[in-house]
């Protein structure tokens, strides 16, 4: 999210071709365009993170294991509302968040990077491990499972909603902190900002968003929570995604969204190629590529075109995600 | 500023919303029956066709999928090509899709088969994390799950009667109408060499490898059944858990973990050693016992699913003795002598080699069960959609497949002989008979002995 | 400043010395002990040479090459495919190291030097880019087919006996083979001008550039031979899995990563000292410990890798980071 809010206009468009979709999709492709939704909400919390206070994390797909399993669970012990379970596991993720972000604080740069990437290992053996409450490779089914149109509506919905959330979190005296914590934390340890609580909270909310798009997850995959959908590469699919996002613009992040939601199911319908590995290699392909023209995201063409039709030079530095700090 | 912005995104926002109307299919014609037409049945299933991760060895099993696909080639080929003109006027159209053995891609390929390609039925997927991942939904759509490829005891136990011995929360707590499996299941396999170590092994010390998921554990559970009060004699069994740990291994673990939890299971003191891995580990384990020069005086077994010809000759290639080593079978073999005239074994030759695809015709020659699986069940979905009727919806087809009789004049050609295939109300396990077979280290090849056991059901 | 400097590598190297008298010690008490550990220090091997190739690279460059384990999984194909086309499995190896090398330096040159100035990030998902392209690549040329590749040190029942163990052949080879690539890279590095160009390039850029060195060239070296050494990871650690699967390097990949940060990223040694560590104690601990619950071997393992980097932030081999203002 830039300082100033996207413009309405942007905004009124997104919401429009957003009502619209369902009317002019396909069942199956309605279904699709929740996933949209849902990664949405992933990256957008990615972002606050590795955007905003410059900590990388390649784990939060485990963030997305708690909140769907939390649903699940909740759903299967307790027949409850599936919407209440996505607010418990934004909740329950929150205070994961915390407790993981706290003792993340001795790392930094690199260190971190590969402490999220061992708990996006680690988090599929947990139901593995306690198999009588979590399921086991078995899984867990919730007890409603609900159509692809209300998929569709409440990902969206939720998405919407968290936006607007974020947006008015990071415009404030948060998103401050935040931003002074990415550009150098020693400045702003000398200004008097406690880095420590800045970069949990930090920390903490970008998994709860985590949470709530792994509970919307689970319930579009018919409401089944199974170890094996928690694996490491759905956490390296959000690094991915939130590197074409690039820093915070509304259009980046359903740039980011639509590139690892779509382009899977795109890649396997070319012709010649349409077998599975062909996808790999297609969607590989093109990872490399947007990076190699796009390093800093969608959200970096995005500042460029607006250099280049305004003619300022201001906000090109801006846009940059942040080095390691160790340099 | 403002007015750019507004454009672009207005631009973007449009193409993108005619890119992806585009690219939708425009609202599916809706057929009376998903996937017929007067010409043809279309159906789907899913297969790992490429490793998931971490790799498990699960991809050796994608060569049932193109037997399955074979088999089809061969009833869709019109008579006087050599065929059998397809099923009542119908050719069979079998889309395979690759699930990794992933169960949430499992999941989202079966839902496109459904929801965009618009199967008629869910065909053999294999697997059980996977196909158990989709249970729930195809029965809610009421489309068929039909002769799966794995021997889970759910699908037998679920299906009817809505309950399973491992029960899991909301996934069998109703009847699963539209889900049947086919080949003999694993707790049932497990029962046998049960009571065959019972029969023929004094004093068992009973050292158990499986995989520590619902798949090892479905075997762990049915050879502790078979033992019925000795079932102490597996070394470290606790009851209430249904776990063995020292030979519990996870999926991934790699070979020399494999490997040191055998020398583990043989420093306890075991005088039997039962694989129930997959094919990978099953040869690690073989090759473990060979390295250490164990031969437990009980004997090995090994489970049907990792005994293909392919996975022995590979573990003797790495040093591996498994002379000896028991397992079973329910189907016909294509190097075996005692088939070396047998007209289906022919005939499947024939199948196979049409496809012209080069590595599968050597897959046959050196004795890929997986083959002739495929084509068992191929054969025996053209007989349930036979049965099915001139106009086969989803329901008659169900129908068929819960009232299979392959026996006698229709018996199913690749299956062992005397085995049928048959199913009904009260009889949900279509296979429940297993022959007993032992590696000969001479002729390299799996020799038959002892008889055709059932697997009580 | 040598006083420091001393002081900060006391304990991880007697953590190493402690450790490798444990192992002996129990070696000499129990065979099965001594036979894992060989096991596993073969196993650990395989890990410490990937391991030293991310931290080649990340110690030029700050990206952490997720390719690695690909590229070494590529190269080993090819190996095979030499193989099938007449050549002898030690040919083969040869020809694959230099075939590895380039690929390296041509992966560096096209792919990683536009994005590697601009954004490290960017660097990174360029690199999970060319894992997942690797991977189609390989699964949709050799996918189909069932490939054994022989190993070159015979099959598994081929032991010597060292006073009653049984150490197979394998391990004692995979063990050899490492260690002689590993010593030849170290002297690269410790006795060549081109070595000491090499490290300058990675420690300090822009000093190096102005003493005349050929930072890009460097790098792209550094790449090869990270490729190189990789390949070397590839080719061992299939020599005791029997069938040859596009994924096979993937598992690896993830405990040379653990390896890696166990050591210190920047740290070459520690990359080999966290390789052996982590592949003698994921053996021992499988053997000793089964009930451990084989679902929680890798949390915890990498668990103690996490409380050990709590308390040494930058590794067990890594330098405190000076920051300046």
């Amino acid at each position: 999210m830039r300082r100033h809010a996207p413009r309405l206009g942007s905004l009124a468009v997104v919401a429009a071709v957003l009502i619209v979709l369902p009317f002019v999709l396909s069942s199956y492709h309605t279904y699709l365009a929740a996933e949209v939704g849902i990664f949405f909400i992933a990256i957008l919390g990615l972002n606050i993170l590795t955007g905003y206070t410059g900590q990388i994390s390649i784990g939060h797909g485990a963030f997305m294991a708690i909140g769907g399993y939390t649903t699940a669970v909740m759903s299967r012990d307790h027949h409850t509302n599936l919407l209440v379970t996505m607010l418990f596991a934004f909740a329950f993720s929150f205070v994961v968040g915390v407790l993981f972000g706290l003792p993340a604080l001795r790392l930094s740069g690199v260190y971190l990077a590969l402490a999220t990437f061992a708990l996006a290992l680690s988090v599929q053996y947990v139901p593995l491990q306690w198999s009588t409450y979590l399921g086991g490779s078995g899984g867990v089914q919730s007890s409603t499972t609900e159509g692809n149109v209300w998929l569709y509506g409440v990902s969206w919905a939720t998405a919407a909603t968290l936006f607007a959330v974020a947006w008015l979190l990071l415009r404030g005296r948060v998103g401050r902190a935040f931003r002074a914590v990415r550009d150098s934390e020693i400045a702003a340890v000398a200004s008097g900002v406690e880095i420590g609580i800045y970069k949990t909270l930090a920390f903490a909310i970008s998994a709860a968003f985590c949470g709530a798009a792994g509970s919307l997850y689970v319930m579009w995959l018919n409401g089944f929570a199974q170890p094996q959908e928690f694996a490491v590469g759905l956490s390296l699919s959000l690094l991915v995604g939130a590197a074409v996002a690039g820093l915070g613009s509304l259009w980046g992040i359903l740039a980011g969204a639509a590139f690892i939601g779509l382009l899977p199911q795109v890649s396997a319908s070319v012709p010649v190629i349409g077998n599975q590995h062909g996808l790999d290699v297609v969607y590989g392909v093109l990872v490399v590529l947007v990076m190699l023209v796009l390093p800093e995201g969608f959200a970096g063409l995005l500042g460029r075109l607006r250099v280049f039709t305004q003619g300022l030079n201001r906000e090109s530095t801006a846009v940059k995600l942040p080095e390691s700090s160790s340099q | 500023m403002s007015i750019n912005r507004k454009k672009l995104g207005a631009v973007l926002g449009v193409m993108v919303a005619i890119a992806i109307a585009a690219a939708s299919t425009a609202g599916a014609a809706q057929q009376s029956t998903p996937g017929v037409t007067k010409t043809s049945v279309t159906i789907g299933g899913t297969f790992p066709l490429s490793e998931p991760s971490p790799p498990n060895g699960a991809s050796l099993y994608k060569t049932i999928a193109y037997a399955e696909e074979a088999y089809y080639g061969y009833v869709n080929a019109p008579k006087n090509k050599g065929g059998l003109g397809g099923v009542n006027g119908r050719t069979i159209n079998d889309i395979i899709l690759d699930d990794q053995y992933t169960p949430s891609e499992t999941f989202a390929k079966t839902k496109q088969l459904v929801e965009s390609d618009h199967v008629f039925a869910i065909v053999g997927s294999l697997g059980t994390a996977t196909n158990l991942a989709t249970m729930g939904y195809l029965n809610n759509k009421g489309v068929p799950q039909a002769l799966l490829a794995t021997g889970d005891a759910y699908w037998g136990l679920c299906a009817l009667k809505g309950s399973a011995f491992h029960p899991i929360k909301n996934v069998c707590t109703k009847p699963k109408p539209w889900t049947e499996g086919w080949q003999p299941d694993y707790p049932g396999e497990a029962q046998i060499y049960a009571k065959y170590i019972l029969a023929h092994v004094s004093h068992p010390k009973i050292g158990v490898l499986y995989q520590n998921d619902a798949y090892g554990q479905n075997y762990l559970a049915g050879l502790a059944q078979g033992l019925g009060s000795h079932y102490s004699d597996i070394i470290g069994y606790n009851k209430k858990k249904n776990s063995a740990p020292d030979g519990a291994y996870s999926v991934g673990e790699s070979n020399a973990q494999i490997g040191a939890r055998v020398g583990k299971l043989e420093a306890d003191g075991a005088n039997t050693f039962v694989i129930f891995a997959t094919p990978g580990s099953s040869i690690a384990a073989l090759a473990t016992e060979g390295a250490l020069h164990w031969t437990p005086s009980g004997g090995t077994f090994l489970n049907n699913v990792s005994a293909n010809r392919i996975f022995m000759l590979t573990a003797e290639g790495s040093g591996a003795h498994p002379a000896g080593v028991i397992s079973s079978t329910y189907i016909k073999s294509q190097t075996a002598s005692q088939f070396q005239n047998d007209p289906a074994m022919a005939l499947g030759k024939q199948i196979i080699y049409a496809t012209g695809n080069a590595a599968l015709k050597h897959e046959w020659d050196i004795g890929d069960s997986n083959l002739v699986y495929g084509l068992a069940v191929a054969w025996t979905f053209v007989d349930a959609l036979k049965h099915a009727g001139n106009n086969p919806t989803r329901a008659s087809f169900m129908k068929a497949l819960r009232s299979l009789n392959e026996s006698g004049a229709n018996k199913n050609p690749f299956v062992y002989p005397g085995m049928v295939v048959k199913s009904s109300a009260s009889r949900t396990f279509p296979m429940q008979q297993l022959q007993l077979e032992k590696w000969d280290g001479t002729t390299h090849d799996w020799k038959t002995f002892s008889g055709i056991y059932n697997s009580g059901h | 400043m040598l006083r420091i400097r001393t002081s900060e590598f006391a304990i991880p190297v007697a953590l190493c010395v402690a450790g490798a008298i444990f192992l002996l010690v129990g070696s000499l008490e129990s065979t099965q002990f001594a036979r894992l550990t060989v096991q596993g220090v073969a196993q650990g091997m395989v890990y410490s040479s990937l391991a030293l190739a991310l931290v080649l690279i990340y110690q030029a460059t700050h990206v952490i090459n997720f390719a690695q384990g690909e590229l070494a999984m590529l190269t080993t194909y090819i190996a095979y495919q030499l193989i099938q086309w007449g050549l002898s499995y030690w040919e083969a190896f040869a020809a694959t190291l230099v075939i590895a090398f380039v690929l390296g330096v041509i992966l560096q040159v096209t792919v990683i030097r536009p994005v590697q100035h601009r954004s490290v990030i960017a660097t990174v998902i360029v690199t999970l880019g060319l894992f997942l392209l690797i991977d189609g690549v390989a699964s949709w040329e050799w996918g189909a087919q069932l490939i054994i590749l022989p190993s070159p040190f015979g099959s598994t029942d081929l032991s010597y006996n060292v006073g009653g163990v049984l150490i197979e052949h394998l391990w004692v080879g995979t063990s050899v083979v490492v260690l002689l690539s590993l010593a030849v890279v170290w002297g690269l590095f410790r006795f060549t001008k081109l070595g000491l160009a090499m490290r300058a390039a990675a420690l300090r850029p822009a000093a190096a550039a102005l003493a005349g060195v050929r930072v890009d060239v460097m790098l792209a070296i550094g790449w090869g031979l990270a490729a190189a050494l990789g390949a070397v990871a590839g080719l061992m650690a299939e020599s005791s899995n029997l069938f040859l699967d596009p994924g096979f390097m993937q598992q690896p990949l993830v405990f040379a990563f653990a390896a890696a940060a166990l050591g210190g990223l920047e740290s070459p040694v520690g990359a080999v000292v966290g390789g052996i560590a982590i592949g003698a104690f994921q053996i021992l601990l499988t053997g000793y410990v089964p009930a451990l619950g084989s679902n929680l071997q890798i949390p915890f393992s990498f668990a103690v890798i996490l409380g050990i980097l709590l308390v040494k932030p930058n590794g067990l081999f890594g330098r405190r980071q000076v920051q300046r203002v």
